[in-house]
C-alpha cells in the first residue's frame, strides 16, 4: 500500500468515525438512545472489503482478541448468577422466562430453517444449523437496556421483575444454544486417540470455566485492590477464553461458568462485577469494530433471509411472551405486551454470531453475522425507550385499576 | 506460595488442553498470552515481596516460561505476540511524552540536555575504545583496522541507548516524581533522539568507508526525515487527540488504545520513528489539552497499559537467549562494566557542568536499563551489513539482557536513596516560580 493511499485511508477512517460519532451522539441526546453504530461503521471501513487497513491476515491475527471480547461478555453474565440472589427469585418468574425463551428459539429456528432451505436453496439438515444459531441470537435480550430502564422506572412492578429474569435467562439459553452448535460440529483434534464426543466437548467446555474459576479464586485470595484485580482477572479471562478458543469450543460458555464460580466463591462479588464492568463498553465497541471488519457481503442472497429474521424475531418474541404468560397464569399481572421489553439486543448477539463465524466450517456464516449486527443496531436504538414506555403504560394501568379512595370512611 | 501452586496447576491444565487443539487454527496465542499475564503478575508480586522492582519478576517469568528455558511460550507464539509489544512501546512512548509538561521542560531542560550529551559522549568514547581493544576477538570486528574501528563505533552507538520502557514502568510502579525521577526520565527520552542521530551519522560514515553488501537502507535525507518527520507527524497526531478530547471525552480507555494503534500505523506509513512520533504526540496532547482532559486521558492510557506492560516485559524476558548469555559472558561482562562506568562518569561530569551535583550522584543508576530503540537499530545494522549484523545483534542482545536485569534494581535503589519512592510528585511550575 502506498504512503499517500495509506494516509488517505487513515484520514477517511478517522473522519468517518468522528462524523458518525457526532451524528450518533446527536441522535443519542435527541432520542435518549445509546448506540455503537459508529464503531461498527469504523470496522467496515477499516476492514478488508473497504479501505483494507485491516487486512484479512491482520484480522486473523486479531481473532484471539475478539475471542477475549466474547469471553468477557460471558464472564459478565456469569458473574451476575449469584446463587443466594437467584434462590430468592420466585419460581413463576423462571417458568415464564424459560418457556418464553425456548419458544422464541424454537419458532425462529423452525421458520428460518424453512426459509433458508427454500430461498437459497439448501438441504434441510444444512439449513438447520444456521437457523438454530439465528434462533439462539433471537432469544438474546439486552440486559443493559433493562437495567437502564429499571433505574428510571417509577416503581418495581411485576413487569420489571419479569424482564430482568427473562433477560438473564435468555442470555444463558442463547449461550447454551451456540455452545451446543459448536460441540455438535466440532472438528477432530490433531492428537492421537479417539476424538471426544459432542457431550464430552460440552463437558470440557464447561470444565475449562469451572476449573479456571476455582483456580482463580484460590489465586486471588484476599487481594482485591481494584487495579491488581483487574490485571489478574484480565489474565485469567484471557487464559480461559484462550483455552476455549484453542480447542474451538465456545468461549462464552467457559467464561460464563468462570464468572459464576468466581462470583459465588469470592467474598467480594460486587468487586468482581465492577472489575468486569470496567471495560464492558470498550470491549463491546471493540467487538463491534471486529464484527464490522469481519463482515462482508455474502455470496448468497442475504437480504431476504436477514429481513425475514428481523421480522420473525420480533413476532416470535412478542407471541412467545404472551403464550408463556398465559400458560403460567401470569397474563393479568404482566399484560399482553410485556415481552416487547425483550426486543432490544446487546453485545451478546454479536458475540454469538462471531463465535459462529470463527468456527470456519459452519454454513452461511455471513447471513448469521449480518442478521445479528442489523438486529442489534436496529433494536438497541429503541430498546431502553421501549421498556420505559412499557413500564409507564403498566404503571398508569395499575393506578387506573386501583380502588378509588373511600371518602365515607374519611 | 499459594500463587505458585496455582500456577503449577494452570501449567498442568494447559498440558491437558494442548492435545485437544485443532490443527492449523494457530490460536495458542491467547492461551499463552493469558498464562504469561498470570505468571508474570505472580512473579512480579514475588519480586515486590523480595524488595525488587516488579519488572524483574515480569522479566524472570518471561525467561523461565519463554522458548529458551521451559518453552511454555514457544518462539512462534512469542513472535505472534509482537503486536502486543508494539502496542506497549506506543503506549509507553505516549505516556512518556505526556509526562513532560512545558513548565518542567523549561525549568529542567538545560540540566537534562547537558547531562544527556555528556553521558552519551563519554559512554560512546569509552565503548569505542573497548571495541578497539577487544578487536578481532569479536566475530563482527574481524578484518582490517578500518573495519574494526567502524563497526566498533557502530556497536558503541547502539550500546549507549537507554530504556524509556523500563524507566516509565518503574516510575508508574513506584509513583516517584522527585528531581532524580524527573531528570532520569528527561535524560532517557532526549537520549533516544540523540542516539538515533548519532547512529545514523556513524552508519553514514561507515557506509562511505565500507560499502554495504545488504539493503541500501536510509540515506542522510531519510534519516533526517525519520527524526524531524516524527516530530511533525507526532505533533499533528497530538493536536488531533487534543481536539477530540475537547469535542468528546468519552470511552477514553478504548480511545487510548486506538490512538496508540493509529500512531504505529501512521508512523509506519510515513517512515518516521515510531517511538519519537508517539512521544511527541503525548507531549503535545498533554500540553495543548485542558489540564483535566489531559489528566483523564493519561489515566485512561495508564489503565489500558497496565496488563500490556506486564506482557511486554514478560515477552522481553522470553527473548533473552540464556545460552548466548552464558556463551558470550567473557565479552558481555566487560562491555556492561565499561558502559556502566561511562554512564557514571558522563553523568557526574554533566551534572557538575549543569550545577546539579546532587542529581548527578544518582541519575546514572537510572540509565543502565536497555531495550526498545537499540534493538531496532541493531536490526537496521543487520539489514545493511548482513554478514556482520547478525553477530552484532547476538552480542548486543546478550548485553541488553544483562543490563535489563540489573538496570531496574539500580534505578529503584537510586529512587530509594533519593527518598522519592512513593513521594508526592514535584509541582514543576511551583519549582520554576521558586527558581
Amino acid at each position: 500500500m502506498g504512503t499517500t493511499k495509506g494516509l488517505l485511508l487513515v484520514v477517511i477512517a478517522g473522519a468517518a468515525f468522528f462524523g458518525s460519532r457526532i451524528a450518533f451522539g446527536w441522535l443519542g441526546r435527541r432520542w435518549i438512545v445509546v448506540s455503537g453504530a459508529e464503531y461498527l461503521l469504523l470496522g467496515v471501513i477499516l476492514g478488508p472489503h473497504a479501505a483494507g487497513l485491516l487486512s484479512r491476515e491482520t484480522l486473523d491475527s486479531f481473532a484471539p482478541f475478539t475471542s477475549l471480547a466474547i469471553g468477557w461478555i460471558g464472564a459478565q453474565i456469569g458473574a451476575r448468577l449469584i446463587l443466594p440472589t437467584l434462590v430468592r427469585i420466585p419460581a413463576r418468574l423462571y417458568r415464564v422466562a424459560i418457556v418464553e425463551s425456548l419458544l422464541t428459539v424454537a419458532t425462529v429456528t423452525a421458520i428460518m430453517t424453512v426459509a433458508l432451505a427454500w430461498w437459497l436453496p439448501l438441504p434441510w439438515e444444512m439449513a438447520l444449523t444456521p437457523a438454530l444459531a439465528l434462533g439462539g441470537i433471537a432469544t438474546v435480550a439486552s440486559e443493559g437496556s433493562v437495567r437502564v430502564a429499571a433505574e428510571s422506572a417509577p416503581d418495581r412492578g411485576p413487569v420489571l421483575e419479569q424482564l430482568e429474569v427473562s433477560a438473564a435467562a435468555s442470555s444463558v439459553i442463547a449461550i447454551a444454544v451456540i455452545s451446543f452448535i459448536l460441540a455438535v460440529h466440532h472438528v477432530a483434534p490433531a492428537g492421537p486417540g479417539r476424538p471426544p464426543t459432542t457431550t464430552e466437548w460440552a463437558v470440557i467446555n464447561a470444565g475449562i470455566g469451572i476449573v479456571g474459576g476455582a483456580l482463580f479464586h484460590l489465586f486471588l485470595g484476599d487481594d482485591v485492590t481494584a487495579d491488581r484485580l483487574f490485571i489478574s482477572m484480565a489474565g485469567a479471562l484471557i487464559l480461559v477464553s484462550g483455552a476455549a478458543e484453542f480447542i474451538r469450543v465456545s468461549p462464552l460458555l467457559a467464561t460464563l461458568w468462570f464468572g459464576a464460580v468466581l462470583a459465588n466463591t469470592t467474598r467480594h462479588p460486587t468487586r468482581i462485577v465492577a472489575s468486569l464492568d470496567r471495560v464492558q463498553r470498550p470491549l463491546y465497541f471493540a467487538l463491534l469494530i471486529f464484527g464490522g471488519a469481519n463482515w462482508h457481503p455474502s455470496v448468497h442472497a442475504w437480504a431476504l433471509p436477514v429481513a425475514l429474521f428481523l421480522i420473525v424475531r420480533i413476532g416470535a418474541r412478542v407471541g412467545s411472551g404472551r403464550l408463556s404468560a398465559r400458560w403460567n397464569g401470569e397474563l393479568p399481572a404482566l399484560g399482553e405486551q410485556w415481552s416487547w421489553g425483550l426486543v432490544g439486543q446487546g453485545g451478546l448477539a454479536v458475540a454469538i454470531a462471531l463465535s459462529y463465524v470463527f468456527q470456519d466450517n459452519l454454513p452461511l456464516p455471513n447471513i448469521v453475522l449480518t442478521a445479528a449486527i442489523l438486529s442489534v443496531l436496529l433494536t438497541e436504538v429503541l430498546s431502553a425507550r421501549l421498556i420505559q414506555a412499557l413500564l409507564r403504560f403498566r404503571f398508569a394501568a395499575a393506578i387506573r385499576r386501583a380502588p378509588a379512595p373511600n371518602h365515607e370512611a374519611r | 506460595m499459594r500463587r505458585v501452586v496455582v500456577l503449577v496447576f494452570l501449567l498442568a491444565g494447559m498440558q491437558l488442553i494442548l492435545p485437544l487443539g485443532v490443527p492449523g487454527h494457530g490460536s495458542e496465542l491467547l492461551l499463552t498470552f493469558g498464562f504469561l499475564i498470570i505468571a508474570a503478575y505472580s512473579a512480579g508480586e514475588l519480586a515486590a515481596a523480595a524488595g525488587l522492582p516488579r519488572i524483574i519478576g515480569y522479566l524472570f517469568s518471561g525467561v523461565l516460561f519463554g522458548p529458551h528455558v521451559m518453552g511454555v511460550a514457544p518462539a512462534p507464539v512469542v513472535h505472534d505476540l509482537e503486536p502486543v509489544s508494539q502496542l506497549a512501546i506506543a503506549l509507553i512512548a505516549f505516556l512518556a511524552g505526556a509526562e513532560l509538561r512545558w513548565p518542567e521542560v523549561r525549568a529542567r531542560g538545560r540540566a537534562i540536555l547537558t547531562i544527556t550529551l555528556s553521558e552519551l559522549l563519554v559512554d560512546f568514547v569509552l565503548l569505542s575504545a573497548l571495541m578497539a581493544v577487544i578487536g578481532s576477538r569479536l566475530p563482527f570486528l574481524q578484518g582490517d583496522v578500518r573495519s574494526t574501528i567502524a563497526f566498533g563505533a557502530l556497536f558503541a552507538a547502539i550500546c549507549i541507548v537507554h530504556s524509556p520502557a523500563v524507566t516509565l514502568a518503574l516510575l508508574n510502579e513506584t509513583r516517584a516524581g522527585g528531581p532524580v525521577a524527573r531528570t532520569t526520565l528527561g535524560v532517557v527520552l532526549v537520549s533516544d533522539v540523540v542516539v538515533v542521530l548519532l547512529f545514523s551519522a556513524v552508519l553514514a560514515v561507515t557506509r562511505a568507508a565500507i560499502p554495504p553488501q545488504g539493503a541500501p537502507g536510509l540515506g542522510i535525507g531519510g534519516t533526517i526525515w525519520e527524526i524531524l518527520g516524527a516530530v511533525v507527524v507526532g505533533g499533528l497526531l497530538g493536536l488531533a487527540v487534543a481536539a477530540y478530547l475537547r469535542v468528546a471525552s468519552r470511552e477514553l480507555f478504548l480511545f487510548a488504545i486506538v490512538v496508540a494503534f493509529i500512531g504505529v500505523v501512521i508512523a509506519g506509513l510515513t517512515h518516521v520513528e515510531t517511538l519519537l512520533t508517539l512521544l511527541t504526540a503525548g507531549f503535545v496532547t498533554e500540553n495543548v489539552s485542558r489540564p483535566e482532559q489531559g489528566e483523564a486521558f493519561r489515566r485512561a492510557m495508564e489503565r489500558s497499559a497496565a496488563p500490556v506492560f506486564v506482557v511486554f516485559f514478560a515477552l522481553a524476558g522470553a527473548e533473552i537467549a540464556v545460552a548466548d548469555l552464558t556463551r558470550l559472558w567473557i565479552f558481555v561482562v566487560p562491555i556492561v562494566l565499561v558502559r556502566v562506568a561511562g554512564i557514571w562518569l558522563g553523568t557526574r561530569v554533566g551534572a557538575r557542568l549543569a550545577s546539579v551535583p546532587r542529581e548527578g550522584r544518582l541519575v546514572w543508576m537510572g540509565l543502565v536499563s536497555q531495550s526498545g530503540v537499540a534493538i531496532g537499530l541493531a536490526a537496521v545494522l543487520a539489514q545493511a551489513y548482513p554478514d556482520r549484523g547478525d553477530a552484532v545483534r547476538t552480542v548486543f542482545l546478550a548485553v541488553v539482557a544483562l543490563n535489563e536485569l540489573v538496570g531496574p534494581i539500580l534505578f529503584r535503589a537510586a529512587l530509594g536513596r533519593a527518598g522519592e519512592l512513593h513521594a508526592p510528585p514535584v509541582d514543576a511550575s511551583a519549582e520554576e516560580a521558586t527558581a
